[in-house]
């Protein structure tokens, strides 16, 4: 029976595990015991938010290029679905169905989404309203634009978050919900919208009686990823850094009375890196705020691998964790501030050496090695004479030139090697990869010293070896086919003969 | 198959001449049409074979498969040059030995000009028999299937 797993990205750090999930899953990651559909749902009232805008580009990517191969089988083999084609059954492919709408956000101050100025200007009970609204909420709080989220308040979060239950998106949610369906929500614990966002979602899950198909949502397997401090900022002003930790400190005490020692959750997974020296650029929201990747945000898409190969684990009964919540830590082998595939848990570096490696080796090829293949390799040629019909390749200049390859698979690769390149630039760096050049492209994983030819040569003569295998020839409207699924077997070859797969 | 060469040679290209019946007849029955009829089926068929399944260089372009047809050519010229002199020259029918020791019968004089004769008709029939290797192979290659079109 099919199997999907919700992820709900919860503020910027949602938008960015997601980001990199979508990465891991257009390398070949697959996540375990059946979950064959990933549906990605951001939550973000910041719709111009540089993170969100760049995620929700590349989910639509993955889902344009996927929706382009026949029975993908290794790159992008993982389906993704949006709760909008879910629930209407279309195919539909929108960025913005990635994202729950929170209506009244738009260019409003936090003072007007709440009614301030409606409550009355006489002494009545109106202005006692008002005093005690300024009990809660500063004149900055109520003055703040919530159209960029909450600058690090949870206690406005809350209140606007409080809505999206009661949204279209929200119900749709509870329509497309299955038996053995799961949950996984993503949040910050130190900002705004994620701290405030995880307890109201995920008390609306476990209780919330006007959702459709509640019995099996209550029910339903759910874990979580809570990111402690892992950045700071170059600049003090209406988010101030140097509050996080206590911030984090204060939402861990809340989380503990009432989510851990609930049960509520059956995974909690805490990432953090306490003394971490990641300074990035000040920005409140809006297109200004798009960090680079980070190495945890990667490590956030590892969890919801590992909740996924747990669910065993995941009994619910009344809404509670059967076995309780079991938390859980990220941490790596060695304490290093430039980490390679080396450095991690032997499991995690099983997870992400072969996928990763691969699709490195692809987008490297695509960029660096396809020039000089291009009309020339036998693998991407289509004039091939006496020979039969299925020996010519439908990779050849015209798939190269086209809209859909040039807009899709190299728009995504570009995200890609950003991504790659952004969590080496970071702190700890995430550096797997060497640079390479055409000449030395199996030289490409770090720690490694691959003898003989390291050329792209092997690949393309792999790439002639499989290019007339059936199974790789997709109907003609699903264009990306051949070169997904060749790259996939080739890539897989190629690096398995050099060693450089770890296992 | 000698007949076949025999009359392939001495008729088709008329290197046959009456007047030196012994080098035809050592080349008829010491087995030297064979082994050079061997020589333009065989050699560019080895040639064809390494390159259409033994060479793995996947960038391969039409000027790698004309010079691999030329090289398989010379190949031939050379090898049946030095075949065909050494079938005449180091010939075991004592006739034929006898007659090029003579200088008056014209024998040697005659077949000095032989080697070359075989060596350029075999190497025109290597290129004609290395071009339908090619086609007969070349949908079996993985590699190099797309040379010379």
């Amino acid at each position: 029976m099919a199997q999907k797993l919700y992820i709900f990205g919860i503020g910027g750090t949602g938008s960015r595990v997601i980001k990199s999930l979508s990465m891991l899953l257009a390398a070949g990651c697959r996540l375990a015991n059946g979950f064959d559909t990933v549906v990605p749902v951001i939550i973000d009232p910041d719709t111009g938010n540089g993170d969100l805008d760049r995620t929700k580009d590349i989910l639509r990517l993955y889902q344009q290029i996927r929706n382009q191969v026949d029975h993908p089988d290794g790159f992008f083999a993982q389906e993704m679905k949006t709760i909008h084609e879910l629930a209407d059954h279309g195919a539909a492919i929108n960025p913005d169905f990635f994202q729950f709408r929170l209506t009244g956000v738009d260019g409003n101050s936090f003072r007007k989404y709440i009614g301030f100025d409606e409550l009355g200007n006489k002494r009545d009970p109106g202005e006692d309203d008002r005093h005690f609204i300024r009990l809660l909420w500063s004149e900055a709080n109520l003055d703040a634009d919530i159209s960029v989220g909450f600058k690090g308040n949870p206690h406005m979060g809350s209140v606007v978050l409080n809505q999206f239950t009661a949204s279209e998106d929200f119900r749709r949610f509870g329509q497309t919900f299955a038996p053995g369906d799961a949950v996984f929500i993503i949040n910050s614990i130190f900002g705004g919208t994620g701290a405030a966002g995880f307890p109201l979602l995920l008390k609306n899950l476990r209780g919330n009686s006007d959702l459709p198909h509640r019995v099996h949502v209550k029910e339903t397997p759910i874990g979580a990823i809570t990111y402690l401090p892992y950045f700071s900022l170059n600049r003090q002003e209406e988010i101030n850094s140097e509050t996080f930790e206590e911030k984090a400190k204060i939402a861990i005490d809340y989380y503990n009375r009432t989510i851990i020692s609930q049960n509520k959750v059956n995974a909690l997974y805490l990432v953090g890196n306490k003394s971490n020296t990641n300074v990035i650029n000040y920005a409140v929201g809006g297109k200004e705020q798009k960090n680079n990747a980070h190495f945890l945000e990667l490590a956030g898409a590892l969890a919801i691998m590992d909740f996924c190969r747990n669910t065993s684990l995941h009994g619910v009964s009344d809404g509670r964790a059967v076995n309780g919540t079991r938390v859980k830590e990220f941490g790596i082998e060695n304490e290093t501030e430039t980490v390679g595939f080396g450095d991690l848990n032997l499991d995690d570096v099983k997870s992400l050496s072969g996928p990763l490696t691969k699709y490195r080796l692809f987008t490297e090829y695509l960029d660096k090695g396809l020039p000089r293949a291009l009309g020339v390799s036998r693998w991407t040629r289509s004039n091939i004479r006496l020979v039969p019909r299925s020996n010519n390749s439908l990779l050849d200049k015209s798939y190269f030139n086209s809209v859909e390859y040039n807009l899709q698979v190299k728009a995504f690769n570009a995200y890609f090697s950003e991504w790659i390149r952004e969590l080496g630039d970071n702190k700890p760096a995430f550096v797997p990869f060497r640079e390479v050049t055409a000449d030395t492209a199996l030289n490409l994983v770090r720690g490694t010293t691959p003898k003989g030819n390291l050329s792209f040569r092997a690949l393309d003569a792999e790439n002639c070896r499989l290019i007339a295998r059936d199974e790789l020839r997709g109907s003609a409207e699903r264009k990306h086919t051949t070169l997904v699924k060749l790259f996939g077997r080739s890539t897989e070859k190629v690096l398995s003969d050099k060693e450089l797969i770890i296992r | 198959m000698t007949e076949f060469f025999a009359a392939m040679y001495e008729t088709l290209f008329r290197v046959y001449h009456a007047s030196y019946p012994e080098i035809f007849s050592t080349l008829y029955n010491f087995g030297g049409y064979m082994k050079l009829g061997g020589i333009f089926l065989l050699v560019p068929l080895v040639f064809w074979l390494l390159f259409y399944f033994l060479w793995r260089y996947p960038y391969g372009r039409f000027w790698h498969w004309l010079l691999w047809w030329l090289v398989s050519g010379g190949v031939v010229l050379v090898v049946t040059w030095f075949q065909a002199r050494g079938a005449i020259f180091d010939s075991p029918n004592p006739a034929l030995v006898d007659a090029l020791a003579d200088p008056e019968s014209g024998y040697k004089v005659y077949a000095v000009t032989l080697p070359q004769r075989y060596a350029l008709i075999n190497t025109g029939l290597s290129l004609v028999a290395g071009f339908l290797y090619s086609l007969i192979l070349k949908p079996f290659s993985k590699i190099q299937m797309h040379l010379p079109f």
